[in-house]
């Protein structure tokens, strides 16, 4: 299944609707990145809400979006972990160090302003 | 009204149907051995046993009301009378040859019946140890030609009587347990609150020790409130924590990791200067978790991370010390 990617502004909003294969991640990576580059965007949310399993390789996944897209000048936030998930992957040692988060969309999106503003401000 | 003790004997409490399930009752004769011919047996000193039952449960009693602590549960003459009818009922059962599960259900109520009112067990043992004690002198006084039978009958009251407090025992286990379980639980609820203490902000109050099945119940409940009060300021105050160990901290920190990864970010507050010591001398790394000293730090710095500041109003009651000052 291609995750659909969705341009908002100078955001990139990638909303994941089903379970994904290893390979359906890497296109995701492939394509947010891209896309990233070129529409110049600022920051991008991966909405993970309707996941209802995280293993090892899609924590990585998102972990190097958001590493590569920080290359690329845009900051990622992961959103809509559920509580379940959030449980078993602590318990599995997927903690998305150092990458932002927020309980959803919307959460995701302020999160992204202010990050802006504070960008700007300096 | 009736007294506690008779009502409980009205309305007998049956346990869990596992005691009392066919397949179960059918195990349990059969380790002890107790066959066909040992209801025979027992069938026929039926009459026999009529004859002697006021006599046995008038030196049964007269041996309980001997002692305090059995004293206790008889008080009442009307309590008194009551029971006995019911323990000559019990002991004409005994060698009444059926032994079905309606007998058994019976027996699991009174040994619940017993527990209720807390007779200790030693006294329940006891009342057994009497009664084949005082069966078997009449009884080889009985059969004094056919000591043979009177032997074989013997050992068939005692299965039958070790089927008996098996099933009370049983019970009596059982109502424990329950009640422990019972206990457990509301132990649980109670003890890890979630409190919603502003907008977007959640008070974690823990007191006592965490075990693993506690820490994980925390951290579920958390988790939920983040999202159902939107929160993305946790302060989790574990002053009332009087130890932790390796495997608490970690529970701890798993449950920030967890919270973080929905957005919310978690202060804790309430470490004491043997916590401290402790954790840093376990080695464990705490760098990922924000604390602050006491509680009141803790919710100003959530605040502050919150954008959100307390303000006091000209005119509104100051506390005590500011006004004496």
């Amino acid at each position: 299944m291609q995750v659909p990617i969705l341009k908002q502004g100078g955001y990139l909003i990638a909303s994941i609707q089903d379970a994904l294969t290893d390979d359906d991640l890497a296109h995701l990576q492939t394509a947010l990145v891209r896309q990233v580059r070129q529409f110049r965007s600022r920051g991008v949310i991966i909405d993970v809400t309707a996941l209802d399993v995280m293993d090892s390789f899609a924590s990585r996944t998102l972990r190097h979006i958001a590493y590569m897209t920080r290359l690329l000048g845009a900051q990622t936030v992961i959103v809509g972990i559920q509580p379940d998930i959030a449980f078993s992957m602590v318990q599995l040692g997927l903690t998305l160090e150092g990458i932002e988060t927020a309980l959803d969309l919307e959460e995701g999106l302020m999160c992204l302003a202010r990050q802006g503003r504070y960008n700007r401000d300096r | 009204m009736a007294s506690p003790s008779e009502r409980f004997l009205l309305h007998p409490m049956l346990p869990e149907a596992a005691i009392t399930d066919d397949k179960e009752i059918h195990q349990r004769k059969e380790f002890l051995e107790f066959r066909d011919e040992d209801v025979e047996r027992l069938q026929g000193i039926n009459e026999l046993a009529k004859k002697y039952a006021d006599d046995v449960i008038e030196q049964f009693y007269h041996h309980l009301l001997q002692f305090e602590e059995t004293r206790t549960f008889f008080r009442e003459p009307r309590v008194l009378a009551r029971v006995k009818e019911l323990q000559r009922e019990y002991f004409l059962g005994l060698t009444q040859g059926n032994y079905d599960a309606q007998y058994i259900a019976n027996r699991v109520s009174i040994g619940a019946v017993h527990e209720r009112i807390d007779l200790p067990v030693k006294a329940y043992l006891g009342m057994y140890n009497f009664y084949l004690r005082a069966v078997a002198s009449r009884l080889f006084e009985a059969f004094k030609e056919a000591p043979d039978r009177a032997l074989a009958t013997f050992f068939s009251l005692m299965k039958l009587t070790f089927l008996d407090i098996g099933l009370a025992i049983d019970t009596y286990i059982y109502s424990r347990e329950t009640t422990i379980r019972e206990q457990q639980e509301a132990i649980r609820e109670l003890s890890t609150p979630v409190l919603l203490l502003r907008e977007g902000l959640l008070l974690l109050p823990i007191i006592g020790l965490i075990d693993n099945q506690r820490a994980r119940q925390l951290t579920e409940q958390l988790l939920h409130s983040v999202r159902t009060n939107r929160a993305k300021v946790i302060v989790i105050d574990i002053t009332g924590v009087p130890s932790v160990d390796t495997q608490v901290a970690n529970h701890l920190i798993q449950a920030i990791d967890a919270a973080r990864l929905m957005g919310a970010r978690t202060i804790v507050t309430g470490v004491s200067p043997e916590i401290a010591q402790t954790l840093v001398t376990l080695g464990i790394d705490l760098s990922r978790v924000t604390t602050v000293g006491d509680l009141q730090n803790g919710i100003e710095q959530a605040e502050q991370l919150l954008g959100l500041t307390v303000v006091r109003v000209d005119g509104a009651a100051q506390p005590p010390q500011a006004r004496e000052s």
